[in-house]
């Protein structure tokens, strides 16, 4: 059963993934996306980490889709760029033989040491098991110990991410809008 | 009600609050602090009262200059924080110090800049504060988590502000060539960091040291040379490099100061922590990537610097391959006892580069001020009207070309010597390629030279240029800071001497 | 099968049970109403008025501005989802340090709005 859940969940993300690259219109490649991203969180759910799959589908498959969906609109999917067009024409046989030689790599490395991964994986402990809360405590206890400044030096991050979107978006200099009262 | 509300307050026994040591973290909570200041004064102060901003900026920076020097005089050895994760040692101080003080130096470079282009400016100097905050925290990083934060964030400000000039079309594309590879290279760090993780179980580089060893499984080499190439993006190693020309043609001139200099050397302060205290044992993966990028990197920026036209094209693709000549180094950096050699010399070279790299950039934005080109041979006859100039840039020239006694001769001598005194032939075959590296560079960097001193001026305009005080004063300092590295290399030397970063080999 | 992935069974059986109602309604609906389009009624509708322009036409760039911050406060839930479970636990150091963060985010949105980009005109 745990076999047929990964299949069917590996399946989405991989049709997902080649949907996002295949597409010709860019909507329905951030729509395949979608399905690439609740794979993933079907995933999580079949490792017990459920939180990390709420937060997967609340998070990526929802907020984050939709701003891919308004920066496609924003430039406008009526103005198809001429794809026939290449500059170097090399490159998109090129990258193909990469990527595909990446992947061989990949997976014949994690093939020739699957015995050393197996022996290091402790899998799931029994608390998390048996607790479905249990994996929530683990990341707040995480973020409250261990990586307590990286979460606090995160917060400033965001704050980064809204100063550079409002400066990059804004339309020049000297345009203010007049201060609101 | 009040009780329910004072019971929050109780702590559970099962968990101890982390302890934290607020004097390892003063500078860092400096630079955070700043960003929020200024963000503040940006937001509510009028349009007359913004000039206060870079000032601001500068005092921020000179202070977590101050507890930068606290700890360094302080005689408690290695601060550990949070497990090990976030370690304030003298190699982590030592980097602190030179990516505030460059950063101290780009205010310098950027404020005038920044006036007379129509920019936004308080945003500016939120961007490179927050950049800086990332920069000093990856000095201490010390487990995945730590890096990959501190890496998005001292990246993130920087493709920022690579778009700077909103309208110019080579700025934006600088931007989103920038962002497009940063991210790629992000992409491909994660996963090779999730590879570690997952051999290791742990994001402690410490403890993956210990899993990264002995039979080397073959995931273990595809996760290091992700990892490895990740930030061969950030350090523009060849043939990651080639967002680097056009990114640093298109941006504004302090930030391609900002990028080349401060930027660069984050990326080596990582590919060390990483490479020193994670991949300790596992030298026979990395050393020959290495030894590739270094030779790559010298021999392609230095072919490439050569035929370019562009003053800060021709300054990019010279960065390029004096990274060629930061990373030599490292690709002898596990033979025998060499690691405390190597990482000397790396840390020597990024003083040195440092330095004479922004006072090259103070240049370029003082003569272009007037030039108005970005083109070599505007730089004919420099010396007939601004013989300052002119002296100031040929040191820096001298000292990118590693003519003694200036102190980038001091950084490629200290490479040179770590490459030899290791011993093996791959290390004497990498010297060589840097030996004729050396030589090409005079090429270009003599070229400059000869501009300045023997060509006639392009237009015939020998009017004074005008050096705006802040420029002057950046000049002034990289000018002392080259030529005291060179004179005394002592005090440099000194500043490398970095056992405990080492401490992960031989044992 | 583990009891834990038994539950989320539940969200199979859901997701069949909306698919066979949605689907149930829209055959039925087909098979009893006439059909007989004019170049009206294939309009698409636009809250009564006649729709202008294509419909994949460029949106505005407030929009985004709109859903990245939207993104950044859900990111932000992301974080205060755990600690609000384990409240008692981490006590006055885990409320301080979720004070700091939250007080930076909402600097944020003071940033935004002083900038007047939550204004619509």
């Amino acid at each position: 059963m745990g076999l047929f859940v990964f299949v069917c969940a590996a399946a989405m993300v991989l049709v997902g993934a080649v949907g996002v690259v295949t597409r010709n219109n860019p909507v329905h490649a951030a729509l395949s996306l979608v399905l690439t991203l609740f794979g993933i969180a079907v995933l999580f759910v079949a490792n017990n980490a459920h939180f990390l799959a709420a937060v997967q589908v609340i998070v990526y498959a929802g907020a984050i889709v939709v701003l891919f969906l308004f920066v496609i609109m924003l430039l406008g999917v009526d103005q198809a760029e001429d794809l026939s067009l290449e500059p170097l024409t090399v490159q998109r046989p090129l990258a193909l033989v990469v990527s595909i030689g990446v992947t061989g790599v990949i997976i014949a490395a994690v093939l020739k040491s699957q015995d050393a991964l197996f022996a290091r994986g402790t899998g799931i402990d029994s608390a998390t098991l048996q607790d479905a809360d249990a994996n929530i405590r683990q990341l707040s206890r995480s973020i409250f110990t261990d990586y307590v400044f990286a979460f606090e030096v995160t917060s400033v991050l965001l704050l980064i991410a809204v100063v550079g979107t409002v400066v990059m978006s804004r339309r020049q200099h000297g345009q203010h809008v007049e201060e609101s009262v | 009600m009040f009780a329910a509300l004072f019971s929050v307050f109780v702590t559970a026994a099962d968990w101890v609050s982390p302890s934290i040591d607020y004097h390892a973290l003063a500078p860092e909570i400096i630079l955070a602090g700043g960003v929020v200041v200024v963000l503040l004064l940006d937001l509510f102060t009028s349009e007359n009262n913004k000039w206060m901003l870079g000032p601001v900026t500068s005092f921020t920076l000179l202070g977590s200059f101050i507890p930068i020097l606290t700890l360094a005089l302080s005689d408690s050895g290695t601060r550990s924080l949070f497990d090990g994760r976030y370690v304030v040692d003298n190699f982590s101080l030592t980097m602190k110090g030179l990516f505030v003080l460059a950063g101290y130096l780009v205010v310098l470079l950027s404020s005038d800049y920044l006036r007379e282009g129509d920019f936004y400016e308080g945003e500016y100097w939120i961007l490179m504060l927050s950049s800086l905050l990332g920069m000093v925290m990856m000095a201490s990083s010390r487990d995945l988590v730590s890096i990959f934060v501190s890496l998005e964030f001292l990246s993130i400000p920087a493709y920022m502000m690579a778009a700077w000039r909103k309208r110019d079309l080579r700025s934006n594309e600088a931007g989103v060539k920038y962002f497009l590879l940063g991210v790629f290279a992000s992409a491909l760090m994660l996963y090779g960091m999730s590879l570690l993780y997952g051999i290791s179980n742990s994001t402690l580089l410490t403890d993956i040291g210990k899993y990264v060893s002995g039979e080397m499984s073959a995931v273990r080499a595809v996760a290091i040379l992700f990892v490895v190439v990740g930030f061969a993006f950030k350090i523009s190693a060849v043939p990651f490099h080639t967002w680097a020309p056009d990114t640093y043609e298109g941006a504004p001139t302090p930030v391609t100061a900002f990028l080349s200099v401060a930027s660069k050397a984050a990326g080596f302060v990582a590919l060390l922590t990483v490479v020193y205290v994670g991949f300790p044992n596992a030298s026979e993966v990395w050393q020959p990537v290495f030894w590739i990028f270094a030779a790559l990197t010298m021999t392609v920026g230095n072919v490439m610097a050569l035929r370019q036209t562009n003053i800060v094209r021709m300054l990019a693709y010279s960065s390029i391959s004096q990274g060629g000549f930061i990373l030599m180094p490292l690709a002898i950096a596990g033979e025998g006892d060499s690691a405390g050699a190597a990482l000397r010399a790396v840390v020597t070279y990024l003083l040195v580069y440092a330095a004479t790299n922004l006072g090259v950039f103070a240049v370029v934005i003082a003569v272009s001020h007037k030039t108005r080109s970005g083109a070599i041979s505007s730089y004919g006859g420099l010396f007939s009207y601004a013989p300052g100039l002119a002296i100031v840039m040929t040191i820096f020239m001298a000292s990118l070309a590693g003519i003694p006694p200036l102190g980038g001769w001091i950084g490629k001598f200290g490479s040179f010597q770590a490459l030899v005194s290791a011993g093996t032939t791959w290390g004497y075959a990498l010297a060589v390629i840097g030996a004729v590296n050396t030589v090409i560079a005079f090429g270009y960097y003599g070229n400059v030279m000869r501009e300045m001193w023997m060509r006639p001026v392009p237009d015939g305009d020998t009017t004074h240029v005008v050096v705006p005080s802040a420029i002057t004063v950046a000049l002034g300092l990289t000018t002392f800071a080259t030529l005291l590295m060179g004179i005394l290399p002592g005090l440099v030397l000194h500043f490398g001497d970095l056992a405990n970063l080492a401490g992960a080999f031989g044992g | 099968m583990s009891e834990f992935l038994r539950s989320y069974l539940v969200v199979v059986w859901f997701g069949l049970a909306a698919f066979l109602v949605g689907s149930l309604l829209l055959g039925i609906s087909a098979l009893l109403r006439p059909n007989n389009p004019t170049s009206e009624k294939l309009l698409s509708y636009e809250s009564g008025v006649d729709p202008v322009g294509d419909g994949w036409s460029q949106s505005q760039i407030r929009y985004y501005v709109f859903a990245l911050l939207f993104v950044i406060f859900d990111v932000e839930a992301v974080f205060i989802f755990p600690w609000a479970t384990q409240l008692e636990r981490y006590g006055g150091f885990g409320l301080v340090e979720m004070a700091v963060f939250v007080a930076v985010l909402v600097l944020g949105l003071v940033y935004a709005w002083r900038k007047g980009v939550l204004r619509w005109v």
